[in-house]
């Protein structure tokens, strides 16, 4: 027998045997038989008798083509150029590794075109599936609450959005911004007053005329400084002490007897509410103290809270 | 021929240059042109602004402030849409940055506004109180180069076609027309009217007087630059 064929036999028993062995080994940490392995899922099965399948062909071919590199000669026409001595044949390439060769161009085409790197990635996409999956996991999570965690979320918010200008304290940074530990400072009020107001505090244009347009009715006269002052200080003051007189007769008009405003009329000027913070938020305002810009991109659920938590900083 | 290349190996080097380079160009230029084109609602930086990103470069903000917006959704939170490459079809040079010492500044202009930034660049610790950031007093001082602002406008205008003086369309379906001067002494007019819109929200007396003046203080343009950034 040829020394070839005792080496193929050898290593095709070895390769079977630590088959076997594999066999055997996962059958025991999963505690059944090679029987019940084998019987009991078809995949299990086919793996073995590919496995078995695959060393005995791989054999029977591997000791074919040594045999053929042992006898076979070179013939055919030599091309025309030669680098050092080593030249090429002409010979027309084996059907088989056309065909393959033709496929594979097909196959890159396709996976060019359509398979993974020109659409199957993209970073925008990504971003994306992760704005939906965040946004399903907020809602999931914060849609429904009330009270403290609201006023939590917002004091969160605020200390991410709100902190630059009013300052951590909420107090407006020496007067940079809104003191939003109180509901309204006088200054403001005088210059709305003054100079009217179309803030959208109420959620939609709803201009509070100027001076000129603001009729005491106690004095049948249109206000006057010393009037303005007064109001100021009484709504500064918290809907206390003097100037009450002035305020029933020229504001109470629109922002009720309390100051608390009325429905789609004119906004509450005695103290925050969550809506009030809302619409703020969404159109920005502009006033005695400068600009505020619009804070549209919170969601709807943590303008709610920032409200919430405004509210409860002048309770 | 591929007999030929294939004796000559600086010449078959050269062809496989040519033929990569091709490729490239094929792949790259198409695409490139699309993604630089300006978007909707981008329009062109009018003299003021371009004399206040002036100041922006000169005083290195890009090398503490970004201006480039990654779509991870952290960040989408803090500064608002992520960046697209037709938004900086106006920017030269675009002032990506490649450090955030400070925050990104891409849409500043959403989220401040002019008397922030003034009391913010007099006296940056007070208003965010862990801030490292400098103050820029001089910048109350020192006047706004409108003149290479204006010499800016008319390069980019000629030879970039820069639409100044023509309709650009905005994001709410109307157009928006950027004025650029017919001449220099048009250019300070345009500039200075521009200055007194900004100036009419500041509170520093001095940079009131000077705009009165017919000044313009660096500050005033740069709060018009960074007002501008949406």
């Amino acid at each position: 027998m040829n020394k070839l064929y005792l080496w193929g036999i050898i290593m095709g028993a070895v390769m079977l045997v630590a088959t076997y062995f594999t066999l055997v080994i996962s059958a025991g940490n999963s505690g059944k038989s090679i029987s019940e392995i084998l019987s009991g899922d078809i995949v299990n099965a086919l793996a073995i008798t590919g496995a078995v399948a695959l060393i005995l062909i791989t054999i029977f071919v591997v000791i074919k083509y040594v045999r053929q590199m042992q006898t076979d000669t070179a013939n055919g026409q030599l091309a025309h150029e030669n680098w050092d001595g080593i030249g090429e044949y002409l010979n027309e390439l084996p059907m088989g590794w056309s065909i393959i060769f033709l496929l594979t161009m097909v196959w890159g085409m396709w996976y060019f075109i359509i398979g993974y790197p020109v659409n199957a990635f993209s970073n925008i996409g990504e971003y994306n599936e992760d704005v939906v999956v965040h946004n399903a996991k907020f809602n999931e999570e914060y849609k429904s609450i009330t009270g403290s965690r609201l006023v939590d979320m917002g004091e969160s918010v605020f200390l991410a959005e709100c902190k630059v200008c009013h300052g951590l304290k909420a107090d407006g940074i020496d007067g940079k911004a809104a003191n939003l530990n109180a509901r309204i400072e006088a200054r403001s009020v005088k210059y709305v007053v003054e100079n009217g107001s179309n803030n959208h505090l109420l959620g939609f244009e709803s201009p509070m005329p100027d001076r000129n347009g603001l009729f005491n009715n106690n004095t049948e006269a249109l206000i006057t400084d010393a009037e303005i002052d007064a109001v100021s200080a009484y709504v500064a003051n918290g809907m206390t002490g003097a100037g009450s007189d002035v305020f029933a007769g020229a504001c109470a008009v629109c922002h009720a007897e309390d100051g608390k405003g009325m429905e789609s009329v004119a906004p509450n000027i005695a103290a925050f509410t969550p809506t009030l913070v809302t619409n703020v938020l969404n159109h920005g305002k502009k006033g005695a103290i400068g600009t505020m810009p619009k804070f549209k991109r919170l969601n709807d659920k943590q303008k709610e809270a920032v409200g919430a938590y405004i509210t409860s900083l002048s309770k | 021929m591929f007999h030929w290349l294939e004796k000559h190996p600086f010449f078959f080097a050269v062809a496989v240059f040519v033929m990569i380079a091709f490729a490239g160009l094929v792949e790259i230029l198409p695409n490139f042109a699309q993604a630089s084109r300006p978007l909707i609602g981008t329009a062109p930086y009018s003299t003021l602004e371009l004399a206040g990103r002036h100041v922006y470069i000169k005083n290195s903000c890009n090398a503490c402030h970004s201006q480039l917006i990654r779509p991870f959704k952290s960040e989408t939170d803090r500064y608002g849409h992520y960046s697209r490459s037709g938004e900086y079809a106006y920017d030269r040079p675009f002032l990506w940055g490649s450090k955030r010492t400070g925050p990104d500044l891409m849409r500043v202009g959403n989220y401040r506004t002019t008397d922030w930034h003034e009391n913010h660049m007099k006296a940056p610790s007070k208003i965010v109180l862990d801030s490292i950031m400098p103050a820029f007093t001089w910048m109350f001082t020192n006047l706004a180069d409108i003149n290479t602002a204006y010499a800016e406008q008319l390069t980019v205008a000629q030879f970039f076609t820069v639409p100044y003086n023509q309709p650009v369309p905005m994001k709410d379906g109307s157009t928006k027309v950027v004025k650029m001067g017919a001449t220099l002494a048009d250019a300070n007019a345009l500039a200075l009217a521009e200055a007194k819109v900004v100036a009419a929200d500041m509170k520093d007396q001095n940079v009131k007087d000077a705009i009165a003046r017919g000044e313009i203080p660096e500050i005033v343009a740069l709060i018009a630059y960074l007002n501008s950034l949406k």
